[in-house]
């Protein structure tokens, strides 16, 4: 040992044992009949088997459970064609029996295992392959956690809490994929702007809690006139909603608005504090049109809405996409 | 390129139509589900006229999964697929508790995953075909656009050929499209026709 | 029913030109007597079929066209004592069951003289 000078290659320096047992992974080395030449320590205790215990007998037989079917075809084929393989945690998750930690009478679960088997010559030329496996166990957990906490989110995100229907940050998304959709197949889109007429005063008059059941009401009704996939009712504001619908042409969405507005005046709820009519109603804002460049259909439709309330609520308004002002009366 | 004819290129797409089978095999026996991969065109262009339209490249980013081989003939393969798409691919093969975008490390190992059984399966057959040994690096897997792809392919002058296979890819009732790109020096195209004409000569 | 050496028809179905000297090569080295006809697709095969009746029958999957499994599947039903032998990249089990149900085997390509073999004594061997 006094021998080895300072300056000495790590070959030399090192023996292999040392440095494969000091390995934060695992290291398995199969010869082409299938026989482990190297078992290192990280193995060996992840799989609870001694290396005198593995060291030239089957690779399949030192495990006292079944080897996954498809790591011991990645195997041959390494054996055999000599190319190397890689076997990714999210396809095979674990395909060896190694676990985390050993608990006397306790069932742990298998480690997560990232595997990946290359061709190797032994100083005999001897045709084998290394085996190295690393633990995506902790990596599985924490994704698995803020999973669990995104699904929560997800629906979150996409839903309005009262309503039940698709909220703001949805329709704001859908929204800008059908504007460019519309616009690059040229088809149009109908975007109704749709608020509750004296929301305020009915929230004064009969409270908040009453307040939100209307909500809920008129979200329903608008939504149960709804029935293609395509059509998409979000709440955009406290009392305010937003529909868009495809291929429809003008008049055929104007009468589709003229349903919504009797749909919600047909449901006869008492409004003693609005200064139209003695019941709930909405005002509605339309927009028709095959998006262009410049013209945004949601102005429009709200400009079409403010029109709908100065002249007199419980009505709609329908404006074309372009500069013209045509609009109907009720 | 006029080195390979049109029996060159007819024993090329038949090696890697077995080179898809293989592959096809393998990952139907980690879906338990069938799959179908199939080679349906390769072509030779000359790097410098490789173009989006040769690759197939229009709506990007690309996922690359890259091997090196070495052997009689040295070629840079990389498997090209619309990164949405064999992300969505890999997502179905992961089952249906995790979904886009969560867990992006493990989706791109998948994604070497996929790579390197195709790439494998494809190289093998060529190797048993034609007669010879191959060795490889492991798969590196990469995310690129379209311009950056084009500029790592034509930036070599050491491999002035491209061999692009077309491959159609369905796994679980999702289909995709990719491509399969080799870069090849000069000697190692002149090496891969040589092994060519050597295999069809015992069928003359 | 006939000796081994009698001389037989064989028809090749594959879309490769390849594929078939390929095929071609090797039953001629095992049988140089048997009469050997080629069909690029499907369709042709079984036109082909009803024009000359071959013995024995090869036949890859992918094809363009009508897939092989169907082509046999339909030969079959017209010709029932035609031996055939589906010789393709298609390895997977689904096609194995198909290839089996219709009363046909599957062999694993590439074609090598060992899988040339398999496909010839099942020819020779269900008589």
């Amino acid at each position: 040992m006094n021998d080895i000078p300072a300056t000495a290659p790590a070959a030399k320096r090192f023996v292999l044992e040392d440095v494969a047992n000091a390995l934060n992974l695992g290291l398995i080395v199969v010869d082409a009949d299938g026989k482990v030449l190297l078992w290192n320590n990280w193995i060996a205790r992840h799989s609870g088997i001694k290396e005198t215990d593995a060291l030239n007998r089957q690779f399949e037989q030192v495990f006292q459970e079944p080897v996954s079917p498809s790591f011991l075809t990645a195997l041959k084929n390494t054996l055999a064609y000599r190319l190397p393989v890689v076997l990714s945690t999210a396809l095979h998750r674990t395909p060896l029996p190694l676990y985390n930690a050993f608990e006397k009478n306790q069932r742990q679960a298998r480690m997560y295992q990232s595997i990946t088997i290359t061709p190797i010559q032994s100083q005999l030329n001897e045709s084998c392959c290394l085996i190295q496996v690393t633990d995506s166990s902790t990596s599985i957990k924490r994704e698995k956690i803020l999973r669990s906490h995104s699904e929560i989110l997800k629906k979150e995100a996409t839903t309005d809490g009262l309503t039940n229907i698709c909220n703001r940050r949805f329709f704001d998304a859908h929204y800008e994929i059908t504007v460019a959709d519309a616009k690059r197949q040229k088809y149009p889109l109908s975007v109704f702007m749709i608020d509750i007429d004296f929301f305020k005063s009915y929230n004064d008059h009969y409270g908040h809690i009453a307040g939100d059941k209307i909500i809920k009401l008129v979200a329903e009704t608008l939504k149960s006139q709804l029935s293609r996939a395509t059509d998409i009712i979000a709440r955009y504001g406290g009392e305010e909603f937003v529909l868009i619908m495809p291929h429809l042409n003008q008049q055929i969405a104007e009468q589709f608005a003229e349903k919504l507005k009797s749909a919600v005046f047909n449901l006869a709820i008492p409004h003693i504090s609005s200064l139209h009519s003695e019941r709930i109603t909405i005002s509605i804002g339309l927009c028709t049109g095959i998006p262009k460049k410049n013209h945004s259909m949601l102005n429009q439709a709200d400009t079409a809405l403010y029109q709908a309330k100065q002249k007199g609520r419980n009505q709609y308004i329908s404006l074309p996409l372009c500069e013209t002002e045509e609009y109907l009366e009720q | 390129m006029n080195q390979l004819n049109e029996l060159h290129i007819d024993a090329l797409v038949e090696i890697f139509s077995i080179g898809a089978g293989r592959a096809a095999l393998s990952l139907s026996e980690i879906v338990s589900d069938e799959v179908r991969i199939s080679v349906p065109s390769v072509q030779v262009i000359s790097t410098k006229n490789i173009n989006s339209t040769s690759l197939s490249l229009s709506c990007g980013p690309f996922g690359a999964v890259t091997q090196h081989f070495s052997g009689p003939f040295n070629a840079e393969t990389v498997l090209l697929f619309n990164e949405e798409q064999a992300l969505k691919i890999v997502s179905d093969m992961m089952g249906s508790q995790m979904s886009l975008g969560e867990l992006a490390q493990f989706e791109h190992e998948a994604m070497c995953e996929l790579g390197n059984i195709i790439l494998n399966a494809c190289l093998s057959a060529m190797a048993d075909v034609l007669n010879f040994t191959l060795e490889s690096s492991l798969p590196h897997y990469t995310v690129a656009s379209a311009d950056e792809i084009l500029h790592r392919l034509k930036k070599n002058a050491n491999q002035p050929y491209v061999l692009v296979l077309h491959i159609d890819l369905a796994i679980e009732k999702r289909s995709t499209a990719g491509n399969l790109v080799f870069l090849l020096s000069s000697t190692s195209l002149t090496n891969l026709v040589h092994h060519i004409d050597h295999f069809l000569s015992n069928f003359a | 029913m006939f000796a081994d050496s009698s001389i037989k028809k064989l028809l090749i179905v594959d879309d490769s030109k390849v594929s078939r000297m390929l095929i071609r090569t090797h039953i001629l080295a095992q049988h140089p007597d048997w009469i050997i006809s080629e069909a690029i697709s499907g369709e042709e095969a079984i036109t082909l079929v009803d024009n000359d009746l071959p013995d024995y029958c090869t036949m890859d999957i992918n094809m363009p066209g009508i897939p092989g499994t169907d082509a046999a599947e339909r030969i079959l039903a017209k010709h029932p004592s035609i031996k055939i032998v589906i010789f393709s990249a298609n390895i997977q089990e689904a096609h194995h069951k198909r290839a089996r149900s219709l009363g046909t085997i599957l062999v694993a390509k590439p074609v090598t003289e060992k899988s040339i073999v398999l496909a010839i004594n099942y020819f020779i061997d269900s008589e």
